[in-house]
């Protein structure tokens, strides 16, 4: 059989209502039930009965994880079909808050996720909750600060500030500084963290990334100052190159002979092939630019 | 004796460029010292390096390209109108990677041998992200971090164009492929005002992309979810809606650098589902959104795809899906009712006359209450689809029905016939 045969009878082996069937049969296997769910999206929109078949997979809890896990895949698949779904929405949106406090973790996180691709308040409340009383929190500390980032108020910088401070992990450190790359009284502690060579690498080039945002002059200065020490990280310094590569003034950067002087031994000198190559673009830019005048 | 090649009829050097689609030169005298004849045979090739873009020719509208043309050019100056093409299997790397080449024949006997003109350029096509070079690479996502320029730029534009309050104005109705058309070829040329080089890549989601899932390109995803990138990339810069970043991780175990997307419609079970459109466009559930919720992160919710970069190269795939459906099932022309689904109950924006928002500027409802971003970039090198297309623009897009419909874009596994 060639392979256009073969397809054509694989997409026809399961009529999308035929999979929706398949899909809500407690009887069928998980296997089974999880691969129905695939075929299944556009036909959830099809029926009211239908939408509410595959959102009773999603609360169940005796239900295998795996399956309700695929029902909410489905679900958010067919929600990017809006015109269909759009009467199904509120449903939809209630079943999410309600497994939102589910006793798996992963069927948490795949609602809150959703909930706040979604911009619901909901998850801005128990996010914030979980995040200041802990014995409350539906997930970790590192995925709520990730969910607030989805639509931030200033209601969570103060949080975020604390778990800088006092980090649970890294990951929840990382996260909060993410957070705080949208407030701008928090461009002070990011030069901070960005001159600071005992801070992990990607706090720094996080720092970087949150500086050029919240307050670019500055960041293009401790660029340059990066790139003129001798004793910084090569991969700080290719951060910091990258940045005034692309976003510094290109009149003073081409008349920088420090500077230039300084990416001129990142060209040769850096252990990186990779740093090599972006201090000699730099230079190809720069130096011939200067040469034109 | 010198002579003028214009390439899209334009002497503009952005003008340059060239796809499978044919496209309207021509060529003129514009100094005819050296012959006495009225008219001169000018031979035109196509001049490039094995590994670069090629390009062929031919006299008209129809009909077969060869590798080489003749044309009799009058000396008076007046032009002549021939079409450039680019060689199917042979893109462009770079900008200018090809050369046009024109040489006289200055007496009435004799072979065109004398060089009287030339014109650099280039074969520019959507391709595969992994086929791409590091250079073609890195001048995309360049462009693509100059154009976010820190969540301040004209990409913030697009980003508003995608949201909740929009969705209906794209999704599950027949407008849903050729709104997104339109969107990704706005978006491709506001890329291309930056570096013309650029043409939008494509992620094949129904394939592993070992290179597109690096540090270097679009990125992985670290422990919590938050995109990394090296050190040199630009799109560690990136930012949208005022937050840091990109949250992006693939669910279930799922490696997209090692295996195809997890229970995403192949091609051909793509192809399979219809040869009329309304059966087709049946692929906005799976492959399409089935792509999407692989994920989590912003790319798994309509409302916040659009801020991570590689929602482009998803639908630029979806994009190509469609156009290369398109060629096998000959469905270019609008008024065939199995080249698009129309139908009075469609939503307004669905239908084949209806405008599309928000290049269309409307503001009252049913359409949303602002229109971001203007009318779609022009291009310098095609006049399709215009500022305010509506949905039958997007249906013709290499100009196979009418050739003024040609938008400018192809795709490396699309050919033109």
């Amino acid at each position: 059989m060639t392979t256009k045969k073969k397809a054509a009878k694989s997409s026809r082996k399961m009529s999308s209502r035929a999979a929706m069937a398949v899909a809500t049969d407690e009887k069928a296997t998980t296997k089974q039930r999880v691969k129905a769910m695939s075929q299944a999206p556009l036909a959830v929109c099809e029926t009211d009965d239908n939408l509410q078949k595959m959102l009773a997979v999603v609360r169940n809890k005796d239900e295998a994880v795996q399956v309700r896990l695929a029902a909410l895949d489905t679900l958010a698949t067919a929600a990017f079909s809006a015109v269909k779904f759009e009467s199904c929405r509120n449903d939809y949106i209630a079943a999410l808050r309600e497994v939102a406090e589910d006793p798996s973790q992963e069927i948490r996180e795949s609602a809150l996720g959703l909930l706040a691709g979604e911009k619901d308040p909901f998850v801005q409340k128990k996010m914030l909750e979980g995040l200041k009383n802990p014995q409350k929190a539906l997930v970790p500390p590192e995925k709520a600060l990730q969910l607030l980032s989805y639509d931030v108020h200033t209601e969570a910088y103060a949080v975020a500030r604390d778990i800088v401070k006092n980090p649970p992990s890294e990951t929840a450190k990382q996260e909060a500084l993410r957070l705080l790359a949208a407030d701008a009284k928090s461009a002070p502690l990011f030069e901070k963290l960005l001159r600071d060579k005992d801070e992990k690498r990607e706090v720094r080039q996080l720092s970087a990334s949150a500086l050029n945002a919240l307050n670019p002059d500055k960041l293009q200065e401790h660029a340059r100052e990066i790139l003129l020490d001798d004793s910084e990280y090569e991969d700080i310094q290719a951060t910091s190159l990258t940045a005034l590569k692309r976003f510094g003034d290109e009149e003073e950067l081409s008349k920088d002979k420090a500077l230039l002087k300084s990416v001129d031994r990142l060209s040769t000198e850096a252990k990186s092939a990779k740093y090599k190559r972006s201090a000699k673009q730099f230079l190809q830019t720069y130096v011939d630019k200067d040469k034109d005048k | 004796m010198n002579v003028e090649l214009q390439i899209n009829n334009s002497a503009d050097a952005n003008a340059r460029f060239v796809g499978w689609c044919p496209s309207p030169c021509r060529i003129r005298v514009t100094n005819p010292s050296g012959t006495t004849l009225p008219t001169v045979t000018i031979e035109l090739r196509s001049v490039s390096a094995a590994s670069a873009g090629a390009v062929v020719f031919r006299k008209t509208t129809n009909g077969a390209f060869s590798d080489t043309i003749q044309l009799d050019v009058p000396v008076s100056g007046t032009s002549v109108p021939f079409f450039v093409a680019g060689r199917f299997g042979r893109p462009s790397v770079n900008n200018g990677d090809v050369r046009i080449e024109a040489r006289a024949k200055l007496t009435a006997t004799g072979t065109p041998t004398t060089l009287v003109g030339s014109v650099p350029v280039m074969v520019r096509i959507r391709k595969n992200a992994e086929s791409l070079t590091p250079g073609e690479r890195d001048r995309f996502i360049g462009a693509f971090a100059r154009l976010n320029n820190q969540g301040l730029g004209r990409f913030a534009d697009f980003r508003n164009m995608h949201t909740t309050v929009s969705q209906p104005q794209a999704h599950g109705a027949p407008g849903f492929l050729p709104w997104h058309r339109a969107y990704l070829l706005d978006l491709e040329r506001e890329l291309q005002a930056i570096d013309a080089s650029v043409a939008l890549p494509y992620w094949r989601f129904d394939q592993p992309a070992p290179k597109l899932f690096t540090r270097d390109f679009f990125g992985v995803s670290g422990p919590g979810g938050a995109v990394q990138f090296s050190n040199t990339n630009p799109l560690q810069f990136w930012r949208t809606d005022g937050v840091q970043g990109i949250t992006r991780a693939p669910l279930n175990n799922w490696n997209p650098a090692t295996q195809p997307g997890p229970t995403v419609r192949t091609e051909a079970q793509t192809f399979a589902l219809g040869t009329n459109y309304a059966a087709f466009s049946i692929m906005e559930g799976n492959p399409h959104g089935t792509a999407h919720t692989r994920w989590d992160g912003y790319i798994r919710s309509i409302g916040t795809a659009a801020k991570d970069p590689l929602f482009f190269l998803l639908h630029c795939n979806v994009d190509r899906l469609w156009a290369k459906w398109q060629r096998q099932n000959s469905r270019f022309d609008p008024t065939q009712a199995a080249s698009f689904d129309s139908n009075p109950s469609n939503p307004v924006g669905h239908n084949l006359t209806d405008t599309m928002w928000p290049w269309n500027g409307v503001t009252t409802p049913p359409r949303p209450p602002t229109a971001p971003g203007g009318g779609l970039a022009p291009s310098p090198c095609a006049s399709a689809p215009g500022a305010q297309p509506r949905v039958q623009n997007m249906i013709d897009y290499a100009g196979s029905v009418n050739a003024l419909s040609r938008g400018g874009f192809d795709y490396d596994d699309v050919r033109f016939a």
